[in-house]
């Protein structure tokens, strides 16, 4: 079989996901030009070696709509014998793309594959694009489907976590992220924006706050209680009765921000590596997708870390770093405590809720930036995981070569 | 049946008047007789001989309602939805051609009464109170089905219609026209005629904003970001309030959402498929079984003693001057009658009557009512001491502390003042109206009234018969509730007489479950989704562990060994020994801070530590609703209430057992007799001899028989 490799991993750096955000004046197909230019740049490549172009992309209308993946593929210039799609599967599209990308080099149908994301969350907000599951009366009352902060609330409730966990986490988060940006550790594959003139418009996160403190977090006031109130926490209730009432205890704190960003990879087979000239950098031993109750939602990543695992047959024990999506609080720490993970080796350079979950292309940060961590300290495997709108997970697990 | 008029002005006057009917009702009959009066009108217009058309009534009301009788013993999908197309098609035919066309609504127009309205280019109706204007089919488990949300959609947006539809609200004409539903108020009848000339004069041309290129509908579709945001809200508070339990509403909010995304005639069609998807649901057959016909069977005195001339109370007497007889107090002065308000003396007396004050302030503040309404009403509530005051009483009600020698006392006193042709009732919940009625001169004229709190906004009143009441001082009493516009059921005398009994076991029911290990979070959410408009902890929390328990305890007095013991004592006795007896002593099965729950009482978890993980929710919902159902066939074969109908009303209205169940009785028709007993069974076996079947159901069954 063909083993994926990759080759090289690049993201702009993530800005604020609202108007005053560096990053609002630039259009989503810029931000992915930018990635796409690097990766070309950086690895000398001609791009009709490329076979298709994976991008992940969770409301993908307006400045994303109609497949903004060819859409950017020509406007980089990119040889046009290069296929694009954009793809879909809410938060972890970034690392579905990569997953995709890594099943077709391994099929053997493909030998070079460029996958990431995108999202402009300050232009196209969440939810833009509508959709039965949120905005249909009769498929929510079939379905139990909830906002997602009023999923974490449930299940930091069910859970029992309290407020001064998720806060002591989110702080944990915020102190390991800037922390790693004033080490330079994100530097190696931060791609700085620019505009049309070359004048310099973001080149790291800015999402951060390194003064966060304890008190500061839990001076903030809950985010989804009054939508808790209105209703959903009675959706909450019917599927878990034994509950008594929904603790409303994620924050604009505790929970990811809303970025601007995008992310890029380059995968392909060993034949077409050394074609190139490419220095693999790792490989991917396994990637697989679960679903778990919609309306809990946010639980998948257990699950499909133990299947991701068993695809490869490996243990847990064989997992030097992982990296679990920080949605919310509440989620980690469920994931840490059920899988027993040791907290030192999880999220180490803090995660979305210092950086920001830029949704579409989280997945491939996300990768991008474990590999990196990997070399930087010489280990060799890493799984990554993400919760998902509707109930899913996803796990791809990695090894260094 | 529909008169036609033609003055000088071309103006066609079309008056509604089904002559075999009291009132003008939508139905196949009325649409099809339209037909050739719109083909004469369209042939008018061709010629130039016709301006417009005012669209009126000869009745009291306009337009009652559509054909319930009809759509109740329908049972073909394929029927309905030709019955709701049709009228449909009549409706497109009279705002279609252009031809301007006024509703001239003189009377009350509800229902599809009110939906041809919205297919009139203009609405006018006269300026009073009496004429009531909505969509009531909600309360049916129905909903507009010929067209009329789609209209509603088209000119308020969805949230608005959504609310108008789905409260099934009755506006008065002023609110109508606040609310958007009518475009002008007339003075009186000639004034609303002259009034739709005027419009139809100065309006040669109707077109329907829906008929209009380029209109759209208000606040957007569900394509527009922000109403998407607006709908998932919607449909939030919407399964908060409803628990997937009511098909109607939910049918109301989804044509609506449905709707806005298509042209108006689809939007129509998708409103006839969910409308007859309604009309043949259970829920909608049970609700309209109790909520049409067995409400208004009562309505229509049917359980009213036949033979005695109808009692029009003028002045009433009232002992006691706290919650309960301040709450009657104002039902009373509200509905017209003189109230003589007695306590210890006259300043406690009127502190009764500022918490009556406090009551119309809140209807006030609601708009329900105007100042000078309230003005007159409290005029009518007179403050005293003294007895004597009740020589001029029609009636004289006791409200005073749950006490017999207290209760006697009073009694006694007011007797003396009263005249052999008033009558005396007490509110007791607790005591025998036989041991009470002692006190009375006239032990044929005494009665029980047990009233329900909240008293202004219960709709029910238990008139409890001793075994001395006259047929007569029942008929009064079934008068006197009536009058104060509540709905009476008769009951006979006995602990708890009818709904507190029932719902007593309701109670016991969820507080034994606490005993199985069952998380009390499950009991209080299993009843909730069950369609319990609150949950048995919380419910015994608020009425008093004391009262829950004590009921138990003169029951088991009273039926000695026919008593079968409820395991749920224990866990009271349990309560009473901590001394957390409820809400009023700000501890019961919850916590409480300044009398708002703050979470459940901790030592519950101890004394019944939760061992019950492996429950089916199901389950533990049929087996509440199956507690209540036994008990009221009991209650029903002992006499305690006397029809089908009151057993039904009094369930829904009096303890708020799920109306979309039809009712208490309604409960076993719907389940099937056969596997209702062989579901009791089954529960029997489980949970010992309070699930046993009664003889009468066993016999029922026998001989093939529903409520």
């Amino acid at each position: 079989m063909n083993d994926a490799l990759i080759f090289d991993a690049v993201r702009t750096p993530r800005g604020k996901g609202k108007k005053s955000g560096s990053l609002h004046e630039i259009k989503p197909i810029h931000l992915l030009e930018t990635v796409m230019n690097a990766i070309q740049s950086r690895n000398d490549l001609d791009t009709k070696n490329v076979n298709d172009l994976f991008i992940g992309c969770v409301t993908p209308v307006w400045d994303q709509g109609a497949n903004i993946a060819k859409a950017a593929l020509l406007y980089s210039g990119w040889d046009q014998s290069v296929s694009g799609m954009q793809i879909n599967r809410f938060c972890a599209s970034g690392l579905e793309a990569v997953n995709l990308a890594a099943m077709k080099i391994r099929a053997g149908w493909g030998n070079l594959v460029v996958a990431g994301g995108v999202e402009s969350m300050s232009r196209v907000p969440m939810g833009s694009d509508g959709g039965p599951l949120l905005f249909d009366p009769s498929v929510v009352m079939k379905t139990g489907h909830i906002p997602q902060g009023v999923s974490a609330d449930l299940l930091a409730s069910i859970e029992g976590f309290t407020r001064e966990e998720l806060d002591q986490y989110a702080l944990l988060s915020q102190q390991r992220a800037s922390h790693a940006r004033d080490q330079g550790y994100f530097k190696p594959s931060i791609i700085p924006v620019y505009d049309e003139n070359g004048l310099l418009i973001l080149k790291e996160d800015e999402f951060i706050r390194p003064n966060t403190t304890l008190e500061g977090l839990a001076a903030l006031s809950p985010s989804f209680e009054e939508i808790g109130k209105m209703g959903y926490d009675a959706v909450g209730h019917s599927k878990y009765p034994f509950l008594d009432h929904v603790r409303h205890i994620h924050t604009a704190g505790n929970s990811s921000g809303m970025v601007d960003g995008a992310s890029l990879m380059l995968l392909g087979n060993k034949e077409k590596g050394e074609k190139l000239g490419l220095t693999p950098r790792a490989r991917i031993l396994s990637a697989v997708t679960v679903s778990v109750e919609p309306t809990i939602m946010l639980t998948g990543p257990g699950p499909a870390s133990l299947k991701a695992l068993e695809y490869a047959k490996m243990k847990k024990s064989d997992i030097d770093l992982w990296e679990m999506n920080e949605a919310f609080a509440a989620p980690v720490l469920k994931f840490q405590r059920d899988l027993h993970i040791d907290i030192d080796k999880l999220n180490v350079n803090g995660g979305a809720i210092a950086m920001g979950h830029p949704l579409g292309a989280t997945g491939t940060i996300l990768l991008g930036t474990l590999l990196d961590e990997l070399e930087r300290r010489d280990l060799s495997t890493g799984l990554v995981t993400l919760c998902i709108g509707g109930g899913m997970g996803i796990a791809t697990i990695i090894e260094r070569i | 049946m529909i008169r036609y008029k033609k003055d000088t002005d071309n103006i066609v006057t079309l008056t509604l008047d089904m002559s075999d009917r009291k009132v003008n009702i939508m139905n196949h009959e009325i649409s099809q007789a339209f037909i050739p009066v719109l083909q004469h009108l369209k042939e008018e217009k061709a010629k130039g001989q016709l301006r417009g058309i005012i669209l009126t009534s000869d009745k009291k009301t306009f337009l009652a309602g559509g054909d319930l009788d009809y759509l109740y013993k329908s049972d073909s999908a394929e029927e309905i939805f030709n019955y709701s197309q049709q009228m449909k098609a009549f409706f497109r035919d009279l705002e279609r051609p252009g031809v301007p066309v006024v509703a001239a609504i003189n009377g009350t127009a509800l229902g599809s009464g009110f939906e041809l309205p919205f297919a009139c280019h203009y609405r006018i109706a006269i300026d009073d109170n009496d004429i009531k204007l909505g969509f009531p089919e909600v309360t049916l488990g129905l909903m507009p089905g010929s067209g009329g949300i789609i209209r509603l959609l088209w000119l308020l947006g969805i949230e608005k219609a959504y609310n108008v539809i789905s409260s099934g609200k009755k506006y008065t004409p002023q609110e109508a026209l606040a609310e958007g539903l009518i475009h002008e108020i007339a003075l009186h009848k000639d004034d609303m005629m002259q009034r739709a000339k005027n419009w139809l004069m100065t309006h040669p041309e109707g077109r329907q904003k829906w008929d209009i290129e380029g209109c759209s509908i208000p606040n957007g579709t569900p394509n527009n970001p922000q109403t998407a945001k607006n709908i998932a809200a919607l449909t939030a508070r919407h399964i908060k309030k409803y628990r997937y339990n009511y098909p109607a509403p939910n049918a109301i909010l989804n044509t609506l959402v449905e709707g806005a995304k298509m042209d108006f005639d689809t939007a129509c069609r998708i409103e006839s498929r969910n409308f007859t998807k309604l009309v043949l649901s259970t829920e909608s057959k049970n609700m309209t079984k109790v909520f049409w016909y067995e409400l208004n069977s009562i309505r229509q005195d049917k359980s009213r003693p036949k033979g005695y001339g109808k009692f029009r109370p003028r002045k009433v007497g009232i002992i006691g001057s706290g919650q309960m007889g301040s709450g009657i107090a104002f039902a009373c002065a509200k509905n017209g009658i003189d109230v003589v308000l007695k306590d210890v003396s006259k300043s406690v007396a009127e502190q009764g009557i500022n918490l009556a004050k406090e009551k119309f302030k809140q209807l006030l503040d609601q708009n329900k009512t105007t100042p000078e309404n309230v003005k007159t009403a409290l005029s009518k509530i007179v403050a005293t001491e003294d007895s004597s005051e009740f020589e001029t009483c029609d009636l004289v009600i006791e409200a005073v502390f749950e006490n017999q020698q207290i209760k006697g006392k009073v009694t006694r006193d007011a007797g003396k003042h009263m005249d052999e042709y008033s009558f005396f009732a007490s509110t007791t919940a607790m005591l025998s109206i036989d041991d009470l009625s002692q006190y009375f001169p006239k032990p044929e004229n005494y009665i029980g009234l047990r009233f329900f709190v909240p008293i202004e906004d219960a709709p029910l009143v238990e008139v409890v018969k001793g075994p001395k009441t006259s047929d007569e001082s029942v008929a009064r009493a079934f008068d006197f509730v009536k009058k104060i516009k509540k709905t009476p059921i008769i009951v006979k005398d006995n602990p708890g007489f009818y709904a507190a009994r029932v719902q007593n076991v309701y109670l016991l029911e969820g507080i034994v479950m606490l005993q199985e290990g069952y998380s009390p979070a499950i009991i209080e959410n299993a009843c909730m989704m069950a369609g319990m408009p609150i949950g048995p902890l919380s419910k015994a929390d608020n009425i008093s562990l004391k009262v829950v328990l004590n009921a138990e305890r003169r029951a088991a007095e009273i039926y000695g060994k026919k008593y079968i013991i409820h395991p749920a004592t224990e866990v009271l006795q349990m309560m009473e020994k901590e001394e957390r007896t409820g809400r009023f002593n700000g501890a019961g099965f919850y916590n409480y801070t300044d009398g708002k729950i703050t979470g459940f009482w901790e030592g519950l978890y101890e004394h019944y530590p939760v061992c019950r993980t492996d429950y089916n929710i199901d389950h533990l919902k049929e087996r509440i609703l199956f507690a209540q159902v036994l008990e009221a066939v009991w209650c029903y074969q002992e006499g305690i209430v006397f029809s089908v109908e009151e057993a039904n009303i009094g369930s829904v209205y009096g303890w708020g057992f799920p109306s979309f169940k039809g009712g208490v009785l309604q409960f076993v028709n719907d389940y099937g007799i056969d596997q209702f007993i062989e579901k009791a069974k089954e529960l029997e076996e489980e949970h010992g001899p309070r699930f046993i079947v009664p003889k009468l159901l066993r016999k029922m069954a026998l001989e093939s028989k529903i409520f």
